[in-house]
């Protein structure tokens, strides 16, 4: 009976990812689409979203007999209704179609984190309402401070002042240091840093204008880089250093200095390469994992022993081995997902993450204001080298770097980080602060 | 500060969408790269020992079984008194290195082969029929190239002594017969599992001798001194020796077996009393470059072309600057020169097959529950190695030790056998040698089998090795 329905929901499910999938190659041109046709598909995307989670809850709850999936299935669907109340509430959102990327990744992070360890997966519930709780706070302040670009140095110290923090007294994890620890509490201030640097690169640009803001937002910039290169946290490090390059290349239109950084950026990797003996074991484990399967290769030939025996159907729920995956809910859950609900699923979700930046592109194209242009263009690039760095080192595509995939990886100080974002891109068009009567009519325009 | 913050409608932003495109051309690889990994490349990872998942799939299926080419189990699995699951080898050690073990991890042909034997290939329908009640579907069954009297008379032909011993089909490639030991029973290997892998004991039972060995060939290797001889004479073997029993080259004697004197031979002689102080001369005298080349040609220090799991490259370690008395020990199969039986009996296969090598194979074919040929090999020819003239000259030659040569006692019955014995000697104790034979057998009606067999300290390779042969021979050619 279990097995019948497990087997019948990996179609199921299957089809429900397709469809959100279809529709969202459709929603890319959400601004140029009539607003019928865009409200029906929305809808048929939410209709996805809520099939997704009831069918993959009830597989799991037959499947493991634990009563507390359907109370957390029950609480998600509750966490969806008042989600899309309150954005509304908050905003005229500007992109309907990035609210429902957002909303179906996080379904797919609880169901597969219900799947491999319930306690984690209820504990990333929790950061989820306290992320959207911190995210509309965020979205208040920011609309009471005037001119926010004065706060540019505001941000670029306490950024490097943070990383500073965890390089100096922060807890070693897999040879690199990424977080503080509060007693039982541990948070990643990297993960914010990538939001206020994002506010340091676009003030930098914004204000000073042409040489004098390249130069200070190189500086800075080079400064958050040298902190991390020094914590080992070379993952983080490289996302920021692509950020820079690109912002710098959408504030400036210049496509030879794009050519002469990504050209230094290259030679910089050449170097980091040959100083850090950890870069090159993850390049013998990602060229050849199978020689040296018993050591540094074990993580990575796990993942792809999950992901090939998956194949393209996927094992079904609760059918596979994902948690013999070291690291799975963080790094490697990329692989639990392809090996249980199958590579279609799996390339499905790649071309959802790739709608999903593009979406945020679109909002910073159509963006009135060229500092939270510069913001959320910044915010989609961080999005996509992170989904690039992490699923490229599940599937050996690239070596693999620590870092954990957008929205769906376990970890409270991540997707606290990614929502902010989320919120500011969502309500770039009224963050900035203008006098209340201004605002009025504005808003009266639209 | 006014005009930078000042709305800037209709701006024309089309780096941010240069941007996209750039990062959507990786998305767009990495959509390729995984459909890639999945259709082509996951193969080499599911199959992997180190994939646990393979306990998953037992959920569905029954491990099918493993026979020998004439039918006989050498692995099943069969229910014990609990109703567990538990794989069973009949004939305990027989098949010990073929077959491997199941269960603290994998080895062998259920290493290789268990996804295949996880896979059943009955009738949809009744696949449908069993999953929905819950009953497992039969695994395909895998049928080996082994033949069971073969087998048996080698691993009892080899006894209490360590060796191996392998036998070939010449004309396709199919390993008839295949015994290492020391060997282990698949049966209790789990419950001995940290008593054979104690590595103070230095057991290495886990080891294929026949493919992963590293013996020294002794005078096996004249086949190969031969050959270099008659490929730098243009295929002529006129030779001439006079054998006082031993060689002084460069200062080292080497000495005739028994420090028999052996008086004027040809090269037919010299092969046949398996003369060393003639070899040896004839490899100081060979052109070095030409000498590597011919054992190069004859895969010496190349990977074997083999279907088989894994194989031990043969080393022959002579260059320009080599000591002369090194290439004069090299020429008889000492020195520095190390080979695996899997290679002797190769290259013996190919003299059977008229220069032709074929790749050796252990899986025959996968057959279905029903009885349906799932897969088959097809031989594979690795070309040919040596010229119709070369095989002729090695035929009469290998023919020589069988009738009047070292191999003269030995009873091969009505089989018309050609072969060369080897004593090696292995250590500082000349005393202490391994007993070689290789060589192959037809009938009448023109069936061959091709066969290396070494036998671990047991002296003479005419002794003991060439009657263990005889016996192989014997029990395949008899049915």
């Amino acid at each position: 009976m279990v097995s019948v329905i497990t087997n019948f929901s990996r179609i199921t499910i299957l089809s429900y990812v397709i469809i959100f999938t279809l529709i969202d190659c459709v929603l890319l041109f959400e601004p140029k689409l009539n607003e019928g046709l865009n409200s029906i598909l929305v809808t048929i995307q939410a209709v996805m979203i809520v099939l997704f989670l009831v069918n993959g809850s009830v597989v799991l709850y037959f499947s493991a007999e634990e009563p507390r999936i359907i109370l957390l299935l029950v609480l998600e669907l509750l966490f969806l209704l008042i989600f899309a109340l309150v954005i509304n509430k908050i905003t005229v959102p500007v992109s309907k179609g990035l609210i429902n990327n957002v909303l179906f990744l996080i379904s797919m992070s609880l169901i597969t984190l219900e799947r491999l360890n319930l306690t984690r997966a209820a504990r990333q519930f929790i950061f989820l309402i306290a992320g959207v709780m911190l995210s509309i706070l965020v979205v208040y302040i920011l609309r009471k401070i005037p001119q926010i670009n004065r706060l540019t140095f505001v941000f670029g110290g306490t950024g490097i002042v943070l990383l500073l923090l965890v390089g100096l007294m922060g807890v070693v994890e897999y040879g690199a240091k990424l977080s503080l620890s509060f007693g039982s509490v541990s948070i990643q201030p990297s993960e914010f840093v990538k939001l206020s640097y994002l506010f340091f690169i676009s003030g930098c640009i914004v204000t000073f204008k042409d040489f004098k803001g390249f130069l200070f937002a190189g500086i800075g910039a080079a400064l958050h880089i040298l902190v991390l290169i020094y914590s080992k946290d070379l993952g983080t490090a490289f996302i920021f250093l692509v950020t820079y390059i690109f912002l710098i290349f959408i504030a400036y239109k210049n496509y030879i200095v794009l050519a002469i950084e990504l050209f230094l950026g290259i030679a910089g990797g050449f170097i980091a390469y040959n100083m850090f003996p950890h870069i090159q074991r993850r390049f013998v484990a990602w060229s050849d994992p199978l020689s040296v399967v018993e050591d540094q290769g074990y993580q990575i030939s796990q993942s792809l022993f999950a992901v090939g025996t998956g194949s393209w159907l996927g094992s079904g729920l609760n059918n596979g081995l994902p948690n013999k995956i070291p690291v799975v809910v963080k790094d490697f859950i990329f692989a639990a997902i392809s090996e249980e609900m199958g590579a279609i699923v799996a390339m499905c979700l790649i071309i959802i993450y790739m709608c999903t930046f593009i979406m945020i592109f679109n909002v910073s194209f159509n963006c009135t204001y060229s500092f939270y242009m510069l913001v959320t263009s910044g915010f989609a690039i961080i999005f996509a080298i992170q989904t690039i760095l992490n699923i490229g080192g599940v599937i050996k595509f690239i070596p693999s770097t620590g870092v954990t995939l957008p929205l769906i990886s376990y970890g409270g100080s991540s997707l606290v980080s990614l929502l902010i974002g989320i919120f500011i891109t969502e309500c770039s068009e009224d963050l900035w602060h203008l006098p209340s009567k201004r605002k009025r009519n504005y808003i009266n325009k639209r | 500060m006014n005009k930078v913050t000042k709305p800037k409608k209709n701006h024309i932003r089309k780096e941010i969408y240069v941007t996209a495109v750039i990062f959507a051309f990786i998305f767009l690889c990495m959509i390729f790269f995984l459909y890639h990994f999945i259709r082509y490349d996951s193969k080499d990872f599911i199959y992997n020992s180190f994939n646990a998942r393979f306990s998953v799939f037992a959920d569905d299926v029954v491990r099918g079984s493993i026979y020998t080419a004439d039918g006989k189990v050498m692995a099943q699995t069969s229910k014990d008194d609990e109703g567990n699951e538990i794989r069973v080898y009949p004939d305990e050690r027989l098949f010990s290195h073929e077959v491997g073990y199941v269960g603290k991890g994998m080895a062998g042909l259920e290493a290789s082969y268990s996804f295949d034997l996880l896979k059943s290939h009955i009738t949809l329908d009744d696949q449908i029929n069993n999953s929905l009640t819950g009953i497992k579907s039969p695994g395909d069954n895998l049928y080996t190239t082994l033949d069971y009297d073969a087998q048996k008379a080698a691993f009892e032909g080899l006894g209490l002594y360590d060796g191996a011993v392998i036998a070939i089909e010449p004309e396709t490639g199919k390993i008839v017969a295949m015994v290492s030991k020391p060997d282990y029973d698949p049966n209790t290997i789990a419950k001995y599992w940290d008593d054979i892998n104690d590595s103070s004991k230095n057991s290495s039972v886990l080891m294929n001798r026949a493919t992963n060995g590293s013996y020294p060939p002794g005078s096996t290797f004249k086949i190969v001194t031969t050959l270099a001889y008659l490929r730098e004479h243009d295929e002529d073997d006129t030779y001439s020796y006079n054998c006082n029993g031993h060689i002084d080259v460069d200062g080292y004697t080497i000495h005739c077996s028994s420090n028999e004197k052996h008086g004027k031979e040809n090269l037919l002689q010299a092969f046949s009393n398996s003369c060393n102080s003639a070899y040896a001369d004839i490899g100081i005298h060979l052109d070095r470059e030409a000498f590597i080349n011919t054992a190069e040609d004859l895969y010496f220090n190349k990977t074997l072309p083999t279907m088989l799991s894994a194989s031990k490259k043969s080393a022959f370690n002579i260059d320009s600057d080599t000591k002369e008395s090194i290439v004069g020990q090299t020429a008889i199969g000492q020195g520095a020169t190390s080979v695996s039986p899997l290679h002797m009996a190769m290259l013996v296969s190919a003299i059977a097959n008229d220069g032709e090598l074929m790749e050796p194979y252990l899986a025959d074919k996968l057959v279905s529950a029903e009885g349906d040929i799932v897969s088959q090999t097809e031989p594979v020819s690795a070309g040919l190695i040596m010229s119709a003239e070369e095989v002729d000259t090695l035929n009469k030659y290998m023919e020589a030790v069988v009738m009047d040569g070292t191999s003269a006692k030995v009873d091969f019955g009505d089989l018309s056998v050609y072969g060369k014995t080897g004593t090696a000697e292995y250590s500082e104790n000349k005393k202490l040698t391994h007993s070689w034979f290789v060589g192959y057998a037809s009938n009448d009606d023109g069936k061959q089998l091709a066969i290396a067999v070494i036998m671990e300290g047991a002296g003479y390779g005419s002794k003991f090795a060439a009657p263990l042969a005889a016996k192989v021979f014997n029990a395949y050619f008899e049915e």
